[in-house]
C-alpha cells in the first residue's frame, strides 16, 4: 500500500451524556476516495469534526499526515480542505472577498488567492458575480463558492460533508469529475453523503457507520459479494438492518387515508 | 476591502501580541473581514429609524449619537462636595451605558458559532482566534467609550485639570476591560449550565431581563438624587464593595482628595484588581468557552408534552369558531415560542408593567399626604396601555415569515379568523398578565371601590388593541413580514396611536366628575367594543355578495 493520509485508532466520544462514537478504527491511504455513509445521527459528521479540530475531548488517537493532531499543533489543516455540511459562510461578503480570505489563512498571498479563486469561478461560468455579495446567491452558487474554497491552496486531503447539496445535474458531473481527476492525482478524499447512487459511482473505497462503529469497509464489488445485493442502497438497507420499508410506507398511506378517524 | 484606521492603529502594538504567541498577520486579516463585515451591518441604535441600509459603518455614524448622550454626565462633575459622588455617579452611568450597548451589539460577535466552522478549520491557532474576537470587541467598545466621554473629558481637562484626567483615562479603561469580561463570564457561566435550545433561551432571558434592568436602573437612579446625601465628606460603608461604579471613584477620592481612609483605599484596590483578575480568568475560561460554544449547534433535547394546555382551554373560553381556536393557538405558541418576538415585545412589557408605578409615586410625592386611598392617581394604571400598538404592530412580523405560505394555501372559511385569533392571543396571553398584575397591586392600595374604573381601562385597553391591529396592521397575516421591514412603517401611526390611552384617560378622569359617570363611560366603551368589533372583523366571505349586491 501507498502512504498512509490518515488514521483514527478506537476513536470515541460522548456528547451530552450519549456515546456518538464507539470505538472507529480506520486507516486512510493516498489517493483513496472514501464513501462515507451510515444513517442520520451515525456520528458521521462528528468524526470529520474531530479531525478538523472542532471538538477536543476524544478518546483515542487521531493521526493526519503522521502527525497526532491533539499535540495542538495546527499546522497539518494548511494541507487539509473543507466543505461543511451547512453551508455555513459569511454571506455579508463578496465572492471575492470570502475566497481572498480564506486563500490567505491557508497562507496564501491575497493577489494570487484572488486571481485563483477568479480563474476557478470563471471555470464554473461565474466570474460575472465575483464581487457581488454572497447574500445574493442561490443555494448551487453558494456550494460552488464553498467547494472552491476548500481547494483554493491545493490540499492533499478534502473532507466533503454533501457537496452536491443543491447543485443542477450538470454541476453535478462536473464535480464528479473534479473529484476523480484529483483522486488520480494522489489527492485523499474524504466524502460524507445519503445519496447512495453517487458515492456508489465516486467512491473506491466505502465506509458505513452504524451506531458509532464501523460496520462495513471495502471497495463497492467487495460489498456486494458479501451481501449478494445489487446496488449500494439495498446493501445499505441490509446492513442497517432495514428490511421493512415496503411496510413502513404501507402503514403510513394507511394512516394517511384513515386520518379522518383520527381526532 | 479597505484598510481601517483602527487596524493601522493596531499594528503599532504588533509586538506585545507576537510576544503572547498569537499570529499578529491571520489576527490582522480576520479583524478586517469582520470589520468589513461590520459596515454592512446595521446596529441596534439605529435599527428604530432607517429606512433603507445605507453604505458605510452605521456603527461609526452612531458615534455621534453616544456624544450627545455623553452630555448629559456632565452636570455630575459638579455636583455635590467630593470627588467620590461625582466620579462614582460618572462611572454609573458610563458603564451602564457601555454595557448596554455591549449586550445588544456585541453578543453576536461573542457568540458567532460561524467562526468555529469557517476559521476554526483552517490553520490558524486557537489562541489566534480569541484574540481576534476580543480585539473586534475590544475596538467597537473603545470606540463607544471614547464618544461617550468626549463631551465630560474635555469639561473635566478645563475645570479639573490634566492629572485628574489622566486618572479619569487609566479607570475608564480597567473599567472597560471589566465590563467586557464581566459579560463575557456571564454567557460563559449560561453557556456551561445550559444546552441547545434551552441556552438560546435562557440568553434570550439574559438580554430581555438586562435591557429592561437598564431602564428600569435610569429611573431608580434619577429617583436616587432624592435620597443622595450631599454631605461635603465621603463614609464609608460595607455594601460600597458591592458597586462596581464606586471602586472606580475612589481613587480620585483617595489620590486628589488626599482621603486615605482604609475604606477608600480598599475600594481603590479593588479597581485596579478586580478588571486584572477578570480578564484572567476570562481567558483562562476561553477554551472551554469555546468548546461549549458547539452547543449552540446541537438541537438537543426532547420536550414533554405539558401536563396541562392552558392555551386550549383559553381558546375554548374566548373563541368561537374552530378556525379562530386553532390560531388563537398559533399566534399564542408564536408569541412566547419566537424569540426575536420575545426580544421585541418583552421589554416594553416590562416597562408597561414598571411606569405605571414610578407615575404612581411620582403624584403620590406631589400629593404629599396620607390619603392615596382616597385619590384618582390610580389613572396612573392607562400609562400600561401606551404600549399597545407598538406590541400589536409587532404581530405583523416574524423570523420565520416565510412559513406564512401556508396561509394562502389552506382553504379557510373565514379569513378574518386568523386576524381575531392573533388579537384574542394577543391580549389574553400578553395584556391581561400584565393588567393583572397591576389590578391586583392597585387595589391593594386604593381598596376595592376601584374596580369599575378597572373594568373601564381593561375595556380602554382591548379597544386601543383592536383599533391599533385594523390600522397598523389591516389585513396582513399575522407573522409573514420579515423583521427588516418592522422599522420602516407606520411610525407616525404608532404614537398617534399611543396617545389613545391618554385620550382615555382624560375621558375618565372627567367622567368621574359626573354622577354614575363611570358606569356610563363602561357603557360606552362596551358597545364601542362591541361595534368595532363586528365592522372591522366581520366574515368577508359572507359580506362580499352583499356588498355587491
Amino acid at each position: 500500500m501507498t502512504e498512509k493520509i490518515l488514521s483514527l485508532h478506537d476513536l470515541t466520544i460522548d456528547l451530552g451524556g450519549k456515546r456518538v462514537l464507539n470505538g472507529i478504527n480506520l486507516d486512510v491511504y493516498k489517493g483513496q476516495i472514501i464513501g462515507y455513509i451510515g444513517p442520520n445521527g451515525a456520528g458521521k459528521s462528528t468524526t470529520v469534526k474531530i479531525m478538523l479540530g472542532l471538538i477536543e475531548d476524544y478518546q483515542g488517537e487521531v493521526e493526519i499526515f503522521g502527525q497526532d493532531i491533539a499535540a495542538g499543533d495546527h499546522t497539518y489543516k494548511r494541507r487539509i480542505g473543507y466543505v461543511p455540511e451547512n453551508a455555513e459562510i459569511y454571506d455579508n461578503l463578496t465572492a471575492s472577498e470570502y475566497l481572498a480570505f480564506i486563500g490567505q489563512l491557508y497562507g496564501l498571498d491575497k493577489d494570487a488567492a484572488e486571481t485563483k479563486a477568479w480563474q476557478l469561478m470563471r471555470e464554473f461560468d461565474m466570474d460575472h458575480v465575483f464581487r457581488t455579495r454572497l447574500s445574493a446567491f442561490s443555494k448551487g452558487m453558494r456550494q460552488k463558492v464553498l467547494i472552491i474554497s476548500s481547494l483554493l491552496h491545493d490540499p492533499d486531503l478534502l473532507f466533503l460533508d454533501e457537496p452536491l447539496n443543491g447543485l443542477d445535474a450538470n454541476s453535478v458531473m462536473i464535480i464528479k469529475d473534479i473529484l476523480a481527476q484529483l483522486a488520480a492525482q494522489g489527492k485523499t478524499i474524504f466524502y460524507s453523503s445519503h445519496i447512495m447512487d453517487v458515492v456508489e459511482k465516486i467512491s473506491n473505497r466505502i465506509v458505513l457507520l452504524i451506531d458509532g462503529a464501523v460496520a462495513a469497509d471495502g471497495s463497492f464489488a467487495e460489498l456486494k459479494e458479501q451481501s449478494k445485493e445489487g446496488t449500494l442502497e439495498d446493501i445499505f438497507n441490509q446492513l442497517t438492518g432495514f428490511d421493512e420499508h415496503e411496510d413502513v410506507a404501507g402503514n403510513f398511506v394507511s394512516i394517511v387515508s384513515g386520518g379522518a378517524h383520527h381526532e | 476591502m479597505n484598510d481601517f484606521n483602527s487596524l493601522k492603529c493596531l499594528d503599532r502594538f504588533q509586538f506585545l501580541f507576537k510576544r503572547v504567541g498569537i499570529d499578529y498577520d491571520a489576527m490582522r486579516n480576520i479583524l478586517q473581514l469582520k470589520l468589513t463585515m461590520d459596515q454592512r451591518r446595521v446596529p441596534a441604535i439605529f435599527s428604530m429609524n432607517s429606512s433603507k441600509k445605507k453604505q458605510g459603518n452605521q456603527f461609526l455614524k452612531s458615534l455621534w449619537y453616544y456624544v450627545l448622550y455623553g452630555l448629559i454626565t456632565v452636570p455630575f462633575l459638579f455636583l455635590g462636595g467630593h470627588y467620590m459622588l461625582q466620579m462614582s455617579l460618572l462611572f454609573g452611568i458610563t458603564m451602564f451605558f457601555l454595557m448596554t450597548s455591549m449586550i445588544s451589539d456585541f453578543t453576536s460577535v461573542l457568540l458567532d458559532v460561524r467562526d468555529k466552522n469557517i476559521i476554526g478549520t483552517k490553520p490558524v491557532n486557537k489562541k489566534t482566534i480569541n484574540a481576534a474576537k476580543m480585539v473586534h470587541v475590544g475596538i467597537y467598545m473603545a470606540l463607544s467609550a471614547g464618544a461617550f466621554i468626549a463631551a465630560p473629558l474635555i469639561v473635566m481637562i478645563l475645570t479639573k485639570g490634566i492629572v485628574f484626567s489622566l486618572l479619569f483615562l487609566g479607570m475608564l479603561i480597567l473599567s472597560l476591560i471589566f465590563i467586557i469580561a464581566l459579560t463575557a463570564l456571564i454567557y460563559i457561566g449560561t453557556l456551561h449550565v445550559f444546552s441547545g435550545e434551552k441556552l438560546k433561551d435562557i440568553i434570550n432571558y439574559v438580554q430581555i431581563l438586562l435591557s429592561v434592568g437598564i431602564i428600569v436602573g435610569y429611573q431608580l437612579l434619577a429617583r436616587s438624587f432624592e435620597m443622595i446625601d450631599f454631605a461635603v465628606s465621603y463614609t464609608f460603608s460595607w455594601w460600597h464593595v458591592m458597586i462596581p461604579p464606586i471602586w472606580f471613584g475612589a481613587p480620585f477620592e483617595w489620590l486628589l482628595g488626599q482621603h486615605n481612609a482604609g475604606g477608600i483605599v480598599f475600594l481603590a484596590l479593588l479597581a485596579l484588581v478586580v478588571p486584572i483578575i477578570s480578564i484572567i480568568i476570562y481567558a483562562r475560561l476561553m477554551p472551554s468557552f469555546e468548546r461549549n460554544l458547539e452547543k449552540l449547534l446541537n438541537e438537543s433535547g426532547t420536550s414533554k408534552r405539558p401536563l396541562f394546555d392552558v392555551d386550549h382551554l383559553w381558546s375554548r373560553l374566548v373563541c368561537f369558531s374552530h378556525e379562530e381556536r386553532v390560531f388563537f393557538q398559533f399566534a399564542a405558541a408564536m408569541m412566547k415560542k419566537e424569540r426575536e418576538f420575545k426580544l421585541k415585545v418583552y421589554p416594553t412589557l416590562g416597562m408597561a408593567l414598571f411606569f405605571p408605578f414610578v407615575f404612581l409615586f411620582n403624584s403620590l410625592n406631589d400629593l404629599q399626604s396620607g390619603d392615596i386611598g382616597d385619590g384618582k392617581a390610580y389613572l396612573t394604571i392607562y400609562i400600561s396601555s401606551i404600549m399597545i400598538p407598538a406590541a400589536v404592530h409587532m404581530l405583523n412580523y416574524s423570523e420565520n415569515y416565510n412559513g406564512s405560505w401556508i396561509f394562502r394555501t389552506i382553504p379557510l372559511a373565514d379569513s378574518t379568523s386568523m386576524h381575531r385569533g392573533a388579537i384574542k392571543a394577543f391580549i389574553v396571553k400578553l395584556y391581561l398578565p400584565i393588567f393583572a398584575v397591576l389590578s391586583v397591586v392597585f387595589l391593594f392600595i386604593f381598596s376595592s371601590r376601584i374596580i369599575p374604573d378597572l373594568i373601564a381601562v381593561f375595556l380602554a385597553g382591548y379597544l386601543e388593541t383592536v383599533v391599533s391591529y385594523k390600522i397598523l396592521n389591516g389585513l396582513t397575516f399575522p407573522f409573514s413580514q420579515s423583521f427588516e421591514l418592522a422599522h420602516d412603517t407606520n411610525t407616525g401611526f404608532n404614537i398617534l396611536l399611543s396617545l389613545m390611552a391618554a385620550v382615555f384617560a382624560i375621558v375618565h378622569y372627567s367622567m368621574l366628575s359626573v354622577n354614575y359617570g363611570i358606569y356610563i363611560y363602561i357603557g360606552a366603551l362596551m358597545i364601542g367594543s362591541v361595534v368595532s368589533w363586528l365592522t372591522i372583523f366581520r366574515n368577508h366571505n359572507q359580506t362580499q355578495p352583499n356588498q355587491a349586491s
